[in-house]
């Protein structure tokens, strides 16, 4: 069974340089899809596949391509490489180690959803990564996988880098979109869908790097294959990001559906040594936490799985931590990212701050734990977009599961 | 040593360049003036208020002159488990400074998100230079390079 899909060269050819990926099988998919596809039936092998949004929404990426697809007019493609949720460095770690799968993923999917030009969202922060992309393209051009008539077709793509300025919400594909447009990167009303009114008001595809990476070898090897992986309700392989307190941190590749247990002991190489594990916390800043008791929860992006899978984050947090620091963390982190355009989430995540500013040096009032309730109700129900649920999750989750309050 | 006005003319009055440039002006001159957002207004044919309304959200360009010496702590999940804060805590005792505290003309502390460098945290980033596997005995010796 074929669990590394998309970490398998890693560390086996060199990510500069495109010959080692093309002897490696590299472009395979692109030719086939040019020699024997065309845009509807590698949209059905997408589609067959099962394969989801790995950002950490899970939105079927078949579904969403044939949405754009179907649109007749201008189309745009983005690869989102925002990523910069704590604890997350996977698209990272896919452009240092193969940036080529990357973007044989994103030609091939522009491609399919009909688009001349496509976009890479890169995070702020990642001038080397910005780098490594930017010789791959000029690599990728010189062996005619991108500009006018991609090898020999009719197809023409072109790609460009466009890198934000260091805003969370940006990863959020609304937002992202009017960063691009020069904008405050704050999240839109929805509908319009970007589907339908994206980039310039026209049609616009937004996939995660991780989800399009996956895409050459669906392409390959069939979708059926791919559906053939993985946990049946979201089948596919995924990266887990494994810190804290392992032996082993960083990034792995596992198929989904993998228990938190196996993740730490199989794939992480155990607690380190001399610690407690106390809890894990489950996909970045706005995970969910997981004590001993539940650590057999099988990791999914379903709706039904208790543990959302998020960003593939897993931190072990042992019983050594400081969770004061590490709420602070939370709370300091989503009142800095709130882009304060709706009320409940710029001041919900301030008071939260505040509250775990004063838990932190034990000054926490009857009055503050009234308000902590209300407010947490209030971000998780009623802010503009998912960035205020997040900031809540967390928060609840220790107050319920490790009783930070006290009686 | 470029000027405003060479960056400007490197790029397209599309709006869709205004990040960029914005972003190219506060690296180039540590932050975005009043007057270098009026340049840029007037380039892109916006008003001074849109400019701002773009220059004021992002968290890499500045709009106010930065201190000679800039820290920046990492206080993500993973940085936090490492022990971030009392690195903060150190540092705070060590300048005599408040981290967040934005009026002092020589030394700003700052808490900052993810860099994605988590498997190396915790992150101390001085004035654009990346530390990573910072301890609190170790802060001392990285800042006695800037001081």
């Amino acid at each position: 069974m074929e669990n590394k899909i998309i970490t398998k060269y890693w560390n086996k050819i060199d990510p500069l340089n495109i010959q080692d990926y093309i002897k490696v099988g590299g472009y395979d998919a692109l030719k086939k899809f040019i020699r024997d596809m065309d845009a509807r039936t590698a949209l059905e092998e997408i589609k067959k596949s099962g394969l989801c949004g790995r950002g950490g929404a899970g939105f079927p990426t078949g579904q969403k391509m044939e949405m754009v697809a179907e649109k007749t007019e201008k189309k745009y493609f983005i690869c989102n490489l925002d990523e910069s949720e704590p604890g997350t460095y996977k698209d990272s770690s896919i452009v240092d180690n193969n940036p080529h799968m990357l973007l044989e993923g994103i030609i091939v999917s522009a491609l399919i959803v009909g688009a001349g030009k496509a976009f890479i969202y890169l995070n702020g922060h990642y001038e080397k990564q910005k780098e490594i992309l930017a010789h791959a393209l000029e690599q990728a051009r010189e062996k005619e996988f991108l500009g006018k008539g991609i090898i020999g077709s009719c197809y023409d793509l072109d790609i460009e880098i466009f890198q934000g300025a260091g805003a969370y919400v940006c990863g959020e594909e609304t937002a992202l979109i009017n960063s691009m447009e020069g904008n405050r990167g704050e999240p839109k009303l929805r509908p319009p869908y970007p589907t339908d009114s994206g980039l310039c008001g026209k049609p616009t595809c937004v996939n995660n790097a991780e989800t399009i990476a996956s895409v050459p070898w669906i392409i390959v090897n069939g979708g059926e294959a791919y559906s053939k992986i993985g946990a049946s309700c979201s089948p596919g392989t995924k990266l887990y990001i494994l810190g804290g307190a392992v032996k082993k941190p960083g990034v792995v590749e596992a198929p989904t559906g993998t228990t938190i247990h196996k993740l730490i002991h199989e794939f992480g190489g155990g607690i380190s040594c001399g610690k407690e594990l106390w809890f894990a916390q489950i996909g970045g800043a706005s995970g969910r936490l997981i004590t001993e008791n539940e650590l057999d929860t099988p990791l999914t992006f379903s709706r039904d799985c208790p543990v959302p899978l998020g960003s593939g984050a897993v931190l072990i947090v042992d019983k050594s931590v400081n969770i004061y620091d590490l709420i602070l963390s939370w709370t300091g982190f989503f009142r800095r990212e709130s882009c304060g355009k709706c009320v409940p989430c710029r001041e919900g995540t301030f008071r939260l701050h505040e509250i775990a500013g004063r838990l932190k040096d034990g000054e926490i009032s009857e009055r503050d734990k009234e308000a902590l309730e209300d407010i947490l109700w209030t971000l998780n129900n009623t802010t503009f977009c998912p960035l205020g649920k997040f900031a809540a999750t967390a928060m609840s989750d220790a107050v319920e599961k490790l009783g930070i309050l006290g009686d | 040593m470029s000027t405003v006005e060479k960056i400007l003319l490197e790029f397209e009055p599309e709006t869709r360049n205004l990040l960029p440039v914005l972003k190219r002006i506060s690296a180039a001159f540590g932050y975005v003036s009043q007057k270098d957002a009026q340049k840029a207004a007037k380039y892109f044919d916006l008003p001074l208020s849109r400019v701002y309304e773009t220059v004021s959200f992002y968290d890499l360009i500045n709009i106010k002159k930065q201190p000679e010496l800039t820290i920046e702590v990492c206080s993500g999940t993973n940085c936090a488990v490492n022990g971030s804060f009392e690195i903060i805590r150190e540092i705070e005792n060590l300048f005599h400074v408040k981290a967040g505290d934005e009026n002092n003309p020589r030394i700003k502390l700052e808490i900052i998100s993810c860099l994605g460098q988590c498997g190396e945290g915790p992150v101390v980033v001085v004035n654009g230079k990346v530390y990573t596997k910072v301890t609190v005995s170790g802060v001392h010796g990285i800042l006695k390079e800037w001081v």
